[in-house]
């Protein structure tokens, strides 16, 4: 798909010229298309096409994973680095990667593909129904489990977004942990500072997050932490100000940073 | 015809007209439990049903209910907390009692109350139509605020504007109780939850943390300790406590004038909270609760049960029946064979309920909560806490039941007889959030759900799961009671998901599932 016309398919998505005709590494792969839904004798796999490749995503596990999957009705902003090795799934691996479901629906992404016999995934933590009694992920029972050590003193916290969005479910993880250090303090501080970003993708085209989400961003972190009741002084920056994106790891621009002071 | 025999002969005829009016139900008259009765509730009992008995165990041992709130009239209306929460209804109410009800007492049982057991307060309560919802689908009315308050009182500002595409109950557009009345309100249609097995509706020790899990949103706490809850009492969540939820019911469905008393809101609660409810036994499979049976059936197992345990694994199980009926000996004795017979298709509805695949999609609060959209998992992926199929976590999630274009609707069509009974709702969200990830920026509901109290446009027609517990005896089923049965319960989530069951799945998840 031309940059033009998934300009017109996208509305949320601001596309500029990328700045001095930058080029991302050849060894990334950023774009946006479709997700593909691949299914296994066990739990299906997660594709996306670009450039007439199959770029293997991920697979579905649980919730305690890294990797979440896409959305069908969405496309999905795809930003990873080729991995040596065998294919998965029929796609080239990306490791690591980041991917980000846009807002808006798009109702052409809806392929479902069947099961073939070459295709597997005996590597998967666990099976598409009930769990053997932990999550993918977690720790197996009876293995030593290390405490993280107690948190002292000025602590930063970093909220990592999905392409355009704002806080979702997966952050809870991260905002209970801000909740839970600042409200252990006597007199915490917050300084709040968020950004937003942009993609170059690598057909040179950069994607830009809207001007005003930084702060939006900022202004939500705020009302969320005090909404779960948490009293702190709170300083709040939202930064419109991009950082030039060079195709490698740009989403680590979309973020915010928690600073807690006791 | 002599006199006498036509006075038996119109004793037969009405006696048959009753039997057919009460053949699902045979006692549902006289297992009634009336407001004020004073009778003992024992520490165990059971009502009869169409698929068996369900037990009622009261932990606390018998009570004399004479004086104890959840049984006594403590509003204006004559109605009690148990008017709603029917022992032999599994501490709900089935649409079978309701009807029993409105033949024995000609419409006029405190049940019918105008406040939320009419379609409209505003309609002539004499007349059955006004209590259609009631009588055929089980529903009471919620009427809330529009737009949201927060438990303060200040007003959420919603993300989304609401319109009423449809009316049927002439009451989100009436000039007293509407939309666009002096004091705005929503009116959506609801059934009762049970008042049972609480402990489990209620524990926080799992999923539970200061923001929720599926949207991250601050998780609310008890206004009395401070603590957070888990959010799964309520079809919408807007109540955080047994405690809160009995002053709001008190002040709705009640009517009382002003709040119950510590002392009342403490016996009632108390009440609430040792209360088991679950089928004990099957026309078929007979007792369900005897020794060395499925361990996860019968009241009994559930108040021994283990709460905040995430059951959708092969270690706690969410309903775990053990192999006990997976293959039950014949012994050429019909009764027994019979009875083999239909253990083993609850065994075998067991493994439908916990290890048939089939994809989730575009379930909001499911799909997005990390695991992708589709999914492909099973009932208990959703329906995951151990020993009553909720959810861990905040538990509300739209999988169609109010939302167009799943939620069962009437066809609209010149040969159609029925008219569309429930309202429905335009929603309309906003440019600035993020659309609704599977229904856009436009969405057509019979019940916005949980949006009603968040204001949220990603909420919109989501509804607390439930209980799975004494299904048996409280049809019909869902939120809004657009399943009549649980074959018709089955029907939908086939239909929704393209699960593409068969007849003899079907049948052994009904069979299951009424055992539980």
């Amino acid at each position: 798909m031309s940059t033009a016309r998934l300009s017109t398919a996208i509305a949320c998505l601001t596309f500029a010229a990328a700045a001095g005709a930058a080029t991302p590494p050849a060894n990334h792969r950023n774009f946006i298309s479709c997700p593909i839904v691949r299914d296994t004798p066990t739990v299906p796999c997660w594709l996306a096409e670009y450039g007439g490749e199959l770029y293997y995503l991920g697979i579905q596990t649980d919730v305690s994973a890294e990797f979440h999957p896409p959305l069908l009705g969405h496309k999905v902003l795809v930003e990873g680095t080729v991995k040596d090795g065998p294919r998965i799934c029929g796609g080239i691996v990306l490791e690591p990667l980041k991917i980000s479901p846009l807002a808006e629906l798009d109702g052409t992404c809806n392929t479902i593909l069947p099961a073939e016999e070459q295709y597997t995934v005996p590597f998967a933590p666990r099976p598409p129904g009930p769990s053997g009694g932990r999550l993918a992920f977690d720790a197996a029972p009876g293995s030593p489990r290390t405490a993280p050590p107690p948190l002292t003193g000025p602590q930063e916290f970093a909220l990592y977004y999905d392409f355009g969005m704002l806080v979702g479910g997966r952050h809870s993880g991260i905002l209970s942990r801000i909740y839970d250090y600042a409200s252990s303090q006597r007199k915490p501080k917050l300084a709040i500072t968020c950004h937003r970003g942009s993609t170059l993708l690598s057909d040179g085209a950069l994607i830009v997050e809207r001007e005003d989400l930084a702060s939006d961003r900022a202004r939500e972190l705020v009302k969320l932490l005090h909404g779960a009741g948490l009293e702190a002084e709170t300083r709040v920056e939202g930064v419109a100000a991009l950082a030039p994106a060079d195709g490698n790891a740009d989403w680590r621009e979309r973020s915010c940073v928690v600073r807690v002071e006791p | 015809m002599p006199r006498s025999a036509a006075r038996l002969a119109s004793a037969a005829a009405a006696l048959a007209v009753a039997s057919a009016v009460f053949a699902e139900r045979p006692n549902a008259v006289a297992q009634w439990w009336a407001p004020g009765d004073g009778r003992t509730l024992p520490a165990t009992t059971s009502f009869t049903n169409e698929h068996g008995r369900t037990g009622i165990l009261n932990t606390g041992g018998a009570i004399d209910t004479h004086g104890q709130p959840f049984f006594e009239p403590i509003g204006t209306n004559g109605r009690a907390c148990v008017t709603c929460h029917q022992p032999a209804d599994a501490m709900s109410l089935s649409v079978d009692s309701v009807r029993a009800r409105w033949d024995a007492s000609g419409g006029k049982d405190p049940l019918f109350a105008s406040i939320d057991g009419a379609n409209c307060p505003h309609l002539p309560q004499a007349e059955r139509a006004s209590h259609s919802l009631l009588l055929d689908r089980g529903l009471l009315r919620v009427f809330l605020p529009w737009p949201p308050r927060a438990r303060d009182g200040s007003v959420v500002a919603p993300e989304f504007t609401l319109e009423v595409v449809r009316d049927p109950t002439g009451c989100n557009t009436h000039p007293v109780y509407g939309l666009k009345s002096a004091t705005p309100t929503v009116s959506v249609y609801r059934r009762p939850r049970p008042v049972a097995n609480l402990k489990y509706v209620t524990a926080a020790e799992f999923g539970v943390g200061p923001f929720n899990l599926k949207d991250s949103q601050p998780a609310p706490r008890d206004p009395a300790t401070g603590k957070l809850v888990n959010q799964n009492l309520m079809a919408d969540a807007r109540e955080p406590t047994l405690t809160t939820q009995a002053i709001s019911a008190a002040l709705t469905h009640l009517e009382m004038r002003k709040a119950p008393t510590a002392n009342v809101l403490e016996r009632i609660v108390g009440f609430e909270s040792q209360i088991y409810a679950a089928q004990s036994f099957d026309t078929g499979a007979g007792d369900l609760a005897e020794p060395g049976g499925p361990q996860a059936l019968g009241p009994a197992a559930l108040a021994a049960g283990r709460t905040s345990v995430l059951g959708n694994n092969t270690t706690a199980y969410v309903f775990p029946i053990g192999d006990v009926w997976r293959t039950v000996p014949r012994n050429g004795d019909a009764v027994h064979d019979a009875q083999a017979a239909a253990r083993e298709s609850i065994a075998r509805g067991h493994d439908v309920f916990f290890f048939r695949t089939f994809w989730i999609k575009d379930a909001m609060h499911i799909n997005t909560v990390g695991l992708g959209n589709p999914i492909k998992r099973t009932c208990s992926t959703c329906h995951g806490m151990h020993m009553t199929g909720m959810d861990t976590a905040n538990g509300w999630m739209d999988i169609g039941t109010t939302n167009l274009p799943w939620a069962t609707e009437k066809p609209l069509s010149p040969w159609a007889k029925e008219a569309p009974e429930m309202p429905l709702f335009k929603v309309t969200c906003d440019k600035a959030p993020a659309p609704h990830p599977f229904l856009g920026r436009v969405i057509y509901t019979q019940d916005p759900g949980r949006a009603l109290i968040t204001g949220r446009c990603n909420d919109v027609g989501t509804i607390v799961l439930q209980q799975f517990r004494g299904l048996a005896a409280r049809a019909p089923y869902f939120s809004n009671g657009s399943a009549r049965t649980l074959r018709e319960l089955v029907d939908f989530y086939d239909r929704r998901f393209n699960i593409q069951y068969s007849d003899a799945e079907k049948q052994d998840l009904v069979n299951f599932l009424s055992t539980l």
